[in-house]
């Protein structure tokens, strides 16, 4: 096999120390590279990786990781491996600890960032952004015109329109005391694999019940989204894993699944409601 | 201009910062344990150290390692951590790579580098790991052979004597 990636021209590597500093090299036409998980596999997918790159490792800001009892703040180029050590045993944030520490395989985690699992337009397995959809995460763009914070959801839905220019400077999670959560996936191997389908799931439970259900799917659809009319379903009723995964087998109807090498679309939203009884009976246990 | 040491060699190659570090390693500097195997982080044959940790250098830019010690398979026993060391510094193979050797784990060898790159420093951080634990820590390093079985039993026998040591 010859070395990937190996036509490119004179391609060059910035390293700037500041975010205005990546702002400006992107300006001048520099791509972002973070983790590298997935730009450095553009030839597996045919894609050009030419021209000039600002890697983003070199700057203190994205490397944040600030857990206070109200938020946590989490650095783009926090990658999967320090997210899932930092956050374990946090109940509240246990979706994203779970999302972290399973996805991929050790050592994709130890170089792949939270920023590169937001900006990976094209990728529809990403564990971390369906976890902190869950979490009613917002995130934080940084633009040479100044900073801004877009929900999660608003950001997975508007993606392509506001990344260019922009750098995902990094997440702020509410932390909300008494509410849990889980995160399940469905990889045709037992693990290194990418999900087939993702449940993330919050709630609070008080006296056996769910209260403000926030249910995020992913890689069904190209883009993780919530869940609206199950959380719907779900919200004062009875913490019933088996009659949460009724409820979502009825719920069906509204996703459009993608196709899929591994996976048929249809393949994708049937193992829903079975991941949604896992999540409930996970939420359960921590209860 | 990147400058790295490479099994403790210093060295300042000219080349492409967007290369990946396993063709560094293999095309430029003739270093050809880590193997290219799959190129996107799904089997670690590839597997090096970089400033002592496990790396896929298949997805890392050689650009990025500027400044920093790599260690292939090539160098393991003279820049391993304490645990997997050779028991006298002058010789070859490692605790690990005995181990390997004794419980007859090499099949074909195509995965084998990269196997022991990734584990090594994993077994080194937590000496106390069962079977079940190192079987986590290799979810990304694939044998073809499906030779897996001998290969943790190697591990297992590794860490043996740290491990009744601390009994």
């Amino acid at each position: 096999m010859p070395p990937a990636n190996s036509s490119a021209e004179s391609r060059r590597l910035l390293t700037p120390a500041t975010i205005p500093a990546a702002l400006e090299a992107q300006a001048a036409g520099a791509r972002l590279l973070a983790g590298g998980t997935w730009l450095m596999r553009s030839a597996l997918r045919d894609e050009p990786l030419t021209g000039a790159f600002a890697s983003l490792h070199a700057i203190p800001a994205l490397s944040r990781l600030d857990l206070t009892p109200e938020a946590a703040e989490i650095g783009a180029a926090v990658t999967h491996a320090r997210l899932a050590e930092a956050l374990a045993g946090i109940p509240e944030l246990a979706p994203l600890a779970v999302a972290a520490g399973a996805s991929a395989n050790p050592g994709v985690r130890r170089a792949a960032t939270l920023g590169g699992n937001l900006c990976a337009t094209e990728f529809p397995a990403a564990d971390l952004a369906c976890a902190l959809l869950a979490l009613e995460a917002d995130v934080d763009l940084e633009r040479l015109s100044g900073p801004g914070r877009v929900y999660m959801a608003q950001f997975l839905a508007r993606r392509e329109a506001l990344l260019p220019g922009a750098l995902v400077a990094g997440v702020r999670i509410p932390r909300r005391a008494g509410r849990l959560g889980a995160h399940v996936r469905l990889p045709l191997r037992k693990a290194g694999d990418y999900p087939v389908a993702i449940v993330s799931l919050t709630a609070e439970v008080a006296d056996g019940r769910l209260s403000r259900p926030v249910i995020a799917v992913g890689s069904v659809e190209p883009v993780a989204r919530r869940w609206a009319e199950l959380e719907a379903a779900l919200d004062g009723v009875s913490l019933d894993p088996a009659a949460g995964a009724s409820a979502a087998a009825g719920l069906l109807s509204s996703f459009s699944p993608r196709e899929g090498i591994e996976a048929p679309g249809w393949y994708r939203a049937e193992v829903l409601p079975a991941l949604v009884r896992r999540a409930l009976a996970a939420l359960e246990a921590s209860a | 201009m990147i400058r790295l040491r490479v099994n403790g060699e210093p060295l300042a190659l000219d080349l492409d910062p967007m290369t990946p570090l396993v063709d560094l390693l293999r095309r430029d500097l003739g270093l050809t344990g880590a193997k290219a195997v799959c190129r996107e982080g799904f089997c670690g044959a590839c597997t090096v150290h970089v400033d002592g940790e496990p790396r896929l250098a298949c997805l890392t830019p050689a650009g990025l390692v500027d400044g920093r010690e790599v260690v292939t398979i090539e160098g393991l026993g003279r820049n391993a951590p304490p645990s997997v060391a050779p028991v006298d510094d002058a010789a070859l193979p490692t605790a690990l790579q005995r181990a390997m050797l004794e419980e007859d784990a090499v099949q074909c060898g195509m995965c084998f580098p990269g196997m022991v790159m990734a584990l090594a420093p994993v077994l080194e951080a937590e000496p106390s790991m069962d079977r079940e634990a190192i079987r986590r820590a290799m979810t990304g390093n694939l044998c073809r052979c499906t030779g897996y079985e001998r290969i943790l039993d190697a591990a297992v026998l590794a860490l043996r004597p740290q491990q009744e040591a601390a009994e």
